[in-house]
């Protein structure tokens, strides 16, 4: 009966109403420094767990941009203190400059594994919220996203990215493949096998979009969770790069007719297209939509160069956002609707990632003198943005906050990652 | 600086000390030292304090306390350390890093080298500021006027 209560069951506990809530945004914003001692174990269940636990839960809070999270090599708490307050000494936790201290504690119950997690704070010595989870005993990972999305709920009452998915294309000798995986990159997944599979895209309920070269041209595809790929757009032209509206009920993609090419807006089955840029010359290309579904932002070369532009997603209204350099690329919208984050070459050619403000133009630079970064994705919350870098040869995937700090490498088993998209 | 010099013209002397010159010089150049009165730090660590006259400084907030007891041993606030791992603990510490600077509460009786040795440490750690605790019974009008100061 209690296993029964206990498994795969969401449990957490809110425990004070009045805690505090992290701003994330703002000009006051520090993280707060915190401390994840690695996590307590209370039987061999848990002990096995413990590793492939604690290496994705450290992840999740040290990426997530709210967290100073403490070097543990600094403690001086006893390892075996336990996970209450009134086993906790919480001077010691004070004197390496913790001020939240999170305990885990893992379990086993037959074939669940269940996760405790707790939130001190430091100076009041006081428990402030508590969350328990169970999962198959082989899914600690997937245990680790839980309890660290349930912390950051906690302290920000704002969904975190850590129990999304983000797809992206990986090559392998002269194929390239879409994968599928857990935000951080692992527990991923190859969702074509071999030939050139680019540009993948999540829509809503786990589609995902991508184009193929499978009938020796580019076109569209669509693999629904379940299916098998079903061709959306095969008509004998260059299509490329599908983007979903948030909805999900349409799809906007590039089509190579000529001397130019144009986008178009069709269903999410491919019927219906409509072509919504109309440049006698010239390319339009990378389709983004608003996060409200009206606008769409592109990169068009009409004015001479590749540029971002803007415009209602029935083509009217175009406009131009970037004025600076003379190579901007690959737009992704925020889903907070303000800003539009844009690879571009710099004056030094090499190219890195940038934000415009979708009313006042304004720039903001986010990378810069680390190899090449390309193809920005903002998380489903839009705190943090997903890239390519080459900083360390060869191209990789990498997280940043919206803002360009806390840059770090995705944690995945097998490197190396393209065109990566984020959905929820 | 020499501090064996002296010895010109008289052939071979055999200089048996150790020359500490190179070692306080680095002390004195980065680690900037002061004096903190003792009932301002509650401390788990049992010492017996130097009595020190001198102008105490008022700690603003609770820094990091590195203690020596008389047994010779070295804490980070109330857990012990060895010294050996003091400077890796110290340089992982968010709070000293912060802060720059440690408050040293010692043992009257613990050898100067000792100190030395805890000092030099933090300062490897990259701490620049060294607050010396000492018992203020011994410097009673200087406490006093801190006292006034602090109503005023």
């Amino acid at each position: 009966m209690k296993a029964l209560l206990f498994s795969l069951l969401l449990l957490p506990i809110a425990a004070l109403a009045q805690a505090p809530v992290i701003q994330i945004s703002g000009a006051n914003f520090r993280p707060l420094p915190l401390a994840v001692p690695a996590p307590l174990t209370v039987d061999e269940g848990g002990k096995k767990a413990a590793n492939d636990f604690d290496a994705p839960f450290v992840f999740d809070l040290r990426a997530s941009g709210i967290f100073q999270v403490l070097d543990r090599s600094s403690f001086t708490a006893d390892p075996k203190e336990g996970v209450t307050a009134g086993s906790i000494n919480f001077s010691r936790w004070a004197d390496v400059g913790a001020e939240s201290l999170v305990k885990v504690q893992l379990g086993a119950e037959g074939s669940t594994l269940r996760g405790e997690l707790r939130l001190f704070n430091v100076g009041t010595g006081r428990e402030d919220f508590k969350a328990s989870h169970a999962v198959p005993a082989n899914e600690p990972r997937q245990l680790a996203h839980f309890l660290a999305d349930a912390l950051y709920k906690h302290l920000t009452r704002e969904s975190s990215p850590f129990l999304t998915r983000i797809t992206f294309v990986r090559k392998t000798g002269s194929n390239r493949d879409v994968w599928v995986a857990d935000w951080d990159g692992n527990n991923a997944r190859a969702l074509t096998n071999g030939g050139i599979n680019l540009l993948p895209a999540l829509g809503p309920g786990g589609a995902v979009g991508f184009t193929s070269y499978r009938k020796g041209r580019p076109d569209l595809y669509v693999q629904r969770p379940g299916e098998d790929a079903r061709a959306v757009v095969q008509n004998g032209q260059m299509a490329t790069g599908i983007a979903w509206s948030p909805d999900g009920k349409r799809i906007a993609y590039a089509l190579a007719e000529g001397e130019s090419t144009q986008l178009y807006v069709a269903n999410a089955d491919g019927s219906s297209p409509k072509a919504i840029t109309d440049t006698p010359y010239g390319i339009n290309s990378s389709p983004a939509w608003s996060p409200d579904g009206k606008r769409i932002a592109f990169v068009s070369n009409r004015g001479g160069s590749p540029q971002i532009y803007v415009m209602n997603a029935d083509g009217s209204n175009p406009k131009r956002l970037t004025f600076q350099g003379n190579y901007n690329q690959t737009p992704d919208w925020s889903p907070r609707g303000d800003l539009i984050a844009f690879t571009a070459r710099d004056e030094r050619n090499a190219f890195d990632l940038f934000t415009v403000n979708v009313d006042t133009g304004k720039i903001g630079r986010l990378t810069q003198d680390q190899g090449n970064n390309e193809e920005p994705v903002f998380s489903p919350n839009g705190r943090l943005i997903l890239f390519t870098s080459t900083r360390d040869g060869a191209p990789r995937l990498y997280v940043m906050t919206a803002d360009g700090n806390n840059q770090l490498p995705l944690p995945m088993e097998k490197a190396g990652g393209l065109t990566p998209d984020w959905a929820p | 600086m020499g501090m064996g010099g002296g010895n010109k013209g008289q052939g071979r002397v055999t200089m048996s000390e150790i020359n500490v010159t190179p070692m306080v010089d680095v002390m004195l150049v980065l680690l900037i030292i002061f004096m903190v009165t003792a009932p301002l730090i509650q401390q788990g660590v049992k010492v017996n304090l130097p009595e020190a006259r001198a102008t105490p400084v008022e700690a603003a907030d609770k820094k990091l306390v590195l203690s020596i007891d008389a047994g010779r041993r070295v804490f980070i606030g109330d857990a012990e350390v060895v010294l050996d791992e003091l400077e890796t603990k110290l340089a992982a510490n968010a709070k000293a890093q912060a802060d720059k600077e440690v408050y040293l509460h010692a043992d009257r009786d613990v050898p100067y080298g000792v100190v030395v040795e805890v000092m030099a440490a933090a300062q490897r750690a990259g701490i620049t500021n060294v607050g010396m605790i000492t018992d203020p019974a011994a410097a009673p009008a200087a406490s006093k006027e801190k006292k006034k100061e602090a109503k005023r």
